[in-house]
């Protein structure tokens, strides 16, 4: 009862504020409808549509930080990099301290090329939270655009101790490096770059040459320059069939020549990708199940692998090389007896092929036949001899 | 993002309507059954394998966490258990002004509804428009406390590498943004999905609502965690010293089930209250 009464008081006393509160609040309902919505399109990756809610949101309600800066994040997934500038801005007009809505701006600004400005916010990201990977990473980044090499070395380090293994900053690192001339260095870091780095990584070989050239070491240079012509070609190849198939999404012949490259490449990822397009325009061609269950088998794999040989198989049921594959995809999921069944189909379709025989030597001896192992090794050894 | 009360178009309504829900306070008082509140699970002392190595980047690397025994919560807190916190509010609330902690209001999802009406009508949903401010408020008004990132994540995996809490199998045991599970497109009262609990027993901990944790975020904390465990396991980490963005986990019905996983890392502005966010409690054994 006195609960009942406290509460009774509390009304009338609150009665006359209610109505201002309540004036605003269906907008408010208006703002809240848009912010949910604003999220629910980012999260599915479409923000521009994002943009435009929460555009609509501030428009009612102008003064929230966080989505102020939630806009600026949109508008930089979209790369509109001067509005996402202006949205960070107007955020951290609100909340300056505010460590998110500073790396936004740092980046925005790196991406339009205004270095001095992106250091200006970054070093205060770095120094509101020491270990921001992210803010010492592009900090670094800005001043190698810079030329301020010897300030980025130390953030450079500092950002690769909070991210091990990030190829691009050991490029940067080795970058800096460079030119401050500390040869040895260099060469350290643009080798983990390459060694960290995806298929293909071209530039730190282009590094990694001139450390040599400069170091006096002018072999090693010519081979690593080498390595980058190789790779910048390839690159441009890629870039060419990436940009064909796109525009020609049937072209089959784009495509296949673009999942040789990328298995050359040993970008078995993309590859599989790319032979899984090849098999919905050509569903009745064995090689490119062929090519899937090579590109499974690379990334591990099995099963995928050995659905895919036993479909190229079916395809073409004498090709020795199909069953040798489909032979591999079993045994490396320790299912010897189908294994060996399908390496004998591949002898028996072709047994002048000296890796055949190789296969069924490694999976008698795994099984523990050692007198049929070292047969189909004498018969490799023989036929390796011969073809050379 | 708070405002107080729903939308009225002249004064006098909305007073009538703050009467109305001020009365319907009080009714519920009495009437609306609370989920058992004291529904907490023990998770017993030991270390256990956080994040993922073949997921999203800021799950990674997959490492050693050593954690003290703690309780949390077998449900996420819902609407009716978080109107007894509420109310105390309201009590104490200056004439004039809403009291703190008030949940966001919902009028153009009316499948999640208005506060405190929603309270009524779905007592046994889990309580979401509370910012992550809200959140601890009410743990601490329990007694209790939001769970570190790496407690959630072991009360939903436990010794195990399980995508889901139920397992590996991708299965309707949670309400997502699919449309297998029973409830598109709006909550499900908070246990509705038995056959998704998690290896220790607690529920919804994929799906239904993303759950506030206690740490700040950041995408590179795992590599910290481990580099400093190299040779013995980090022990309870509570997250970075400073951050923007809060970690949210689990997934909720607005996502695909993908992002409901036992290892999924989320983050959020902590005032930020959205009808997608809701909590759970822990507590310390001693």
């Amino acid at each position: 009862m006195r609960n009942y009464l406290t509460l009774v008081i509390l009304l009338i006393l609150c009665l006359p504020s209610f109505g201002i509160v309540n004036e605003k609040s269906g907008d408010h309902s208006t703002y809240v409808q848009h912010v949910e919505q604003a999220f629910i399109l980012m999260f599915q990756g479409d923000n521009l549509r994002a943009i435009s809610e929460f555009e609509a949101a501030l428009a009612i309600e102008p003064d929230h930080y966080e989505i102020l800066h939630y806009l600026g994040m949109a508008h930089a997934q979209t790369e509109f990099w001067n509005k996402a500038v202006e949205s960070c801005q107007r955020s951290l007009a609100l909340m300056p301290d505010n460590i998110e809505a500073l790396y936004s701006l740092g980046v925005a600004y790196f991406r339009l090329d205004q270095w001095t400005d992106a250091v200006a916010s970054l070093q205060r990201v770095i120094e509101l939270s020491p270990q921001h990977a992210r803010g010492h990473e592009m900090l670094g980044k800005s001043l190698v655009k810079l030329r301020r090499y010897a300030e980025a070395v130390p953030i450079l380090t500092k950002a690769l101790s909070l991210t091990p293994h990030a190829a691009g900053l050991y490029y940067e690192l080795g970058m800096s490096h460079l030119n401050l001339k500390a040869y040895p260095e260099a060469i350290k870091n643009f080798k983990l770059a390459i060694a960290y780095g995806p298929t293909g990584y071209a530039e730190p070989h282009h590094g990694l040459g001139t450390a040599y050239f400069r170091s006096g070491d002018r072999e090693k240079s010519r081979v690593e320059m080498q390595v980058y012509q190789r790779l910048q070609r390839e690159f441009a190849e890629y870039e060419r069939l990436t940009r064909l198939t796109r525009a020609e999404p049937n072209n089959l012949e784009a495509w296949t020549e673009l999942a040789t490259l990328l298995m050359n490449q040993k970008n078995f990822a993309k590859a599989v990708s790319v032979f899984q397009r090849c098999i919905e325009l050509a569903p009745n061609n064995a090689h490119f199940y062929h090519g899937l269950s090579r590109a499974f088998m690379s990334l591990n794999y099995p099963k995928h692998a050995a659905e895919a040989a036993r479909k190229a198989v079916q395809l073409m049921p004498n090709q020795a090389i199909l069953y040798n594959t489909l032979g591999s995809t079993y045994a490396m999921q320790g299912e010897s007896q189908k294994a060996l069944s399908a390496f004998r189909k591949a002898v028996e379709l072709d047994s002048d092929e000296p890796y055949y025989h190789l296969n069924l030597s490694r999976l008698y001896q795994g099984m523990g036949n050692q007198k049929l192992a070292q047969e189909h090794h004498r018969i490799y050894e023989y036929l390796l001899s011969k073809q050379k | 993002m708070n405002i107080f009360y729903p939308s009225r178009n002249s004064h006098f309504r909305s007073a009538a309507r703050g009467l109305f829900l001020l009365l319907l306070g009080i009714g519920m008082s009495f009437g609306v059954s609370a989920q058992d509140t004291e529904h907490l699970i023990f998770v017993s002392a030991g270390t256990f394998t956080m994040g993922s190595d073949t997921r999203a980047a800021d799950e990674k690397p997959m490492h050693k966490v050593y954690l003290n025994a703690y309780y949390i919560s077998k449900y996420e807190v819902t609407n009716a258990e978080y109107y007894e916190f509420w109310k105390q509010q309201l009590e104490m609330a200056s004439p004039g002004h809403p009291p703190q902690h008030t949940p966001e209001n919902f009028t153009h999802l009316p499948q999640i509804g208005d506060w405190p009406a929603r309270a009524e009508q779905f007592p046994n949903h889990p309580v979401v428009g509370v910012s992550w401010h809200d959140a601890n408020a009410y743990a601490a008004w329990k007694g209790m406390r939001l769970p570190t990132e790496a407690e959630w994540e072991k009360a939903a995996r436990g010794y195990t590498n399980r995508t889901w809490p139920w397992g590996n199998a991708l299965e309707p045991y949670a309400n997502t943004a699919e449309n297998n599970d029973g409830y598109q497109n709006r909550l499900a009262p908070v246990g509705s999905f038995p056959k998704g609990k998690s290896y220790y027993g607690a529920m919804d901990m994929a799906g239904n609502v993303w759950e506030w944790t206690a740490d700040w975020y950041s995408d590179v904390y795992y590599w910290h965690t481990s580099q400093a465990a190299t040779k013995r396991p980090k022990q309870n980490p509570t997250g970075p010293a400073v951050g923007s963005w809060r970690v949210i986990r689990g997934g909720s019905w607005i996502d695909t089930i993908t992002r409901c996983s036992t290892t999924f890392r989320f983050y959020l502005y902590p005032n930020l209250k959205t009808s997608f966010v809701g909590f759970r409690l822990a507590k310390s054994t001693k």
